[in-house]
């Protein structure tokens, strides 16, 4: 009797089998431990500040101008999310997606399946960004229901607050193919990696010129404007980028950005040989 | 005919040294390999790019009486340099300190090295030398060199006898970045099996202070709460080394108290972490 030829399984099969092998694995391991403190220290000084206010104590300003909860709330995503947490996570994440693999000298496992390469990158991907996005929006979420009501309305700033998870997760989701490129091409792209988010991409955004378009933070940073809730702090972060793109043009910008990049990774990890250290 | 080893029991036919100086041996090895690295060679060099920046300043500071104005050389140039090599500083760190136990830890290398006549503290001292001997290659290093170039291109002593608290300031601000950087690096690293998540732990550490800091002061209008930052505590700490007024408001004491229980803590997860035997119950 002969047994029915099997076909390899496609592409989009073999990522999600993949995303669901890596989505536990990253899910339940000590990084999710240092993912929750990334996003659960600005939860906390959240919680600190609500009792700040509740204590009937004034004086939060920022720029000498008393701000309500929706400034602060903007604040706090800039500071903490958008301008650390998401090109942080995306570096740990991205870089190690690949390398992890590498490191446990596991690669040739996921190798010697019947599956396309380009499989393994994807369904990682995918897990990343489940995971991510999973962790770091219910914080986001937590941190606005703390704040807002110092001073302003859950219902009425309900739509920035989805457009402040729009940009989190267009930001996790942007660094993450941008690391994973580096993560499954470099030796060390632990290092890289930061050298990129804190320095080039620091020192580009302070050159005159057009130099701050070779950077994701650009993009990124100039969509916060057009979710901030408070005209005031609005204004100030418009001083700060003084050219933001536009919301079209940055959104389609880190599309082109993400789907190069992605399919690069995917391309280098596909015809890449690792060789495992000894 | 290939010759046939004897693979019996033999003594030792070394010499026996004294315990207490396991640590310089393993201190060389880490230097050693790192100098085998060629992108730790080319960190290492462009960290040297402000040192030369500062050179030509001196050099045009003192030939050129034009320049003499606006690229003056005074105490506070000796500050900003120490301030801008924080940036190699943290790479510095991250690359050299990041895997220098967990590496060990991941390939069970510490059951190893403690089993030889070797005391624990030997073993921290040694890693803790490899890191130290590298960050004060871009901090107190250079900044004795700009002392003896300054001195060189003037030509006379003037300068230094103007400013002769340069020369324990540079040191002891060197000396206290180098601390603080070497021992928070490595009670990190003697806590993951993982140079990537000890890295990351770093980073977080270093940037999250100073994004929380950002944001307590924006919120509270204040510099009272930069103590929270660690970057901030060294630049506060460093700027009363260097004779200048504080740039935080938060006192300077408090800068302090805050880097010596880092490093307590420190030297505490060390002592925690770095064992021959783990006991599991």
């Amino acid at each position: 009797m002969t047994q029915p030829q099997r076909n390899a399984p496609s592409l989009a099969t073999a990522s999600l089998r993949v995303f669901e092998m890596s989505l536990g694995e990253m899910l339940w391991s000590r990084r999710t431990i240092f993912m929750g403190l990334v996003v659960g220290l600005p939860v906390l000084m959240a919680l600190v500040i609500r009792l700040f206010d509740l204590a009937g104590a004034s004086g939060i300003r920022i720029n000498n101008m008393a701000v309500n909860g929706p400034a602060i709330f903007g604040l706090m995503v800039w500071a903490f999310f958008v301008k650390f947490s998401v090109p942080v996570l995306g570096v740990f994440y991205g870089t190690s997606l690949i390398a992890d693999e590498v490191e446990d000298k596991t690669i040739t496992y996921l190798f010697t399946r019947p599956i396309a390469r380009e499989a393994v990158l994807i369904g990682k991907y995918l897990a990343y960004l489940a995971c991510t996005i999973f962790v770091v929006l219910p914080s986001i979420v937590l941190v606005w229901l703390l704040v807002i009501p110092m001073g302003g309305s859950l219902g009425a700033n309900f739509l920035d607050l989805i457009k402040d998870l729009g940009i989190v997760a267009v930001g996790l989701a942007v660094y993450g193919a941008v690391f994973a490129v580096i993560g499954a091409y470099f030796k060390r792209p632990l290092l890289i990696g930061l050298a990129f988010i804190f320095g080039w991409e620091t020192a580009v955004l302070a050159f005159p010129g057009s130099f701050k378009m070779l950077s994701v933070a650009y993009y990124l940073q100039g969509l916060v404007p057009h979710a901030m809730p408070n005209d005031s702090f609005a204004s100030m972060m418009q001083a700060f980028f003084q050219e933001p793109p536009s919301l079209t043009g940055s959104l389609a910008t880190m599309a082109v950005i993400l789907v190069v990049f992605l399919g690069f990774a995917a391309r280098i990890v596909a015809r890449r040989e690792y060789v495992l250290e000894q | 005919m290939s010759p046939i080893h004897d693979q019996s029991y033999r003594r030792y036919q070394g010499d026996r040294h004294p315990v207490g100086h396991a640590w310089r041996v393993i201190a060389q090895d880490g230097i050693r390999q790192m100098l085998a690295k060629r992108a730790f060679l080319a960190l290492l060099l462009f960290a040297w790019i402000p040192v030369i920046v500062r050179l030509v300043q001196m050099y045009f500071a003192t030939a050129v009486p034009q320049a003499s104005g606006f690229l003056a050389i005074n105490a506070d140039t000796f500050r900003d340099f120490l301030e801008q090599q924080s940036v190699f500083v943290f790479f510095m760190t991250v690359y050299v300190g990041a895997g220098l136990i967990a590496n060990d830890r991941r390939a069970n290398a510490l059951q190893i090295y403690l089993a030889k006549p070797m005391l624990r503290a030997e073993y921290i001292g040694g890693k803790l030398l490899v890191l130290a001997t590298f960050l004060l290659c871009v901090t107190l290093v250079p900044g004795w060199l700009l002392l003896l170039m300054q001195m060189a291109f003037a030509g006379n002593l003037d300068f230094i006898k103007a400013n002769l608290f340069l020369i324990p300031a540079v040191t002891l601000g060197s000396l206290v970045i180098v601390t603080v950087s070497s021992f928070t690096m490595l009670a990190l690293s003697s806590l993951s099996k993982s140079s990537r998540f000890v890295a990351i732990m770093y980073t977080g550490a270093i940037f999250f202070s100073a994004a929380l800091y950002g944001a307590l002061s924006s919120i509270f209008g204040s510099t009272r709460v930069a103590w929270v930052s660690i970057g901030a505590n060294l630049e506060q700490v460093i700027d009363v080394i260097f004779r200048k007024a504080p740039r935080y408001e938060v006192p300077t004491v408090i800068c302090v108290m805050v880097l010596l229980a880092l490093v307590v803590v420190s030297i505490s997860v060390l002592e925690r972490r770095v064992r021959g035997v783990e006991v599991v119950s």
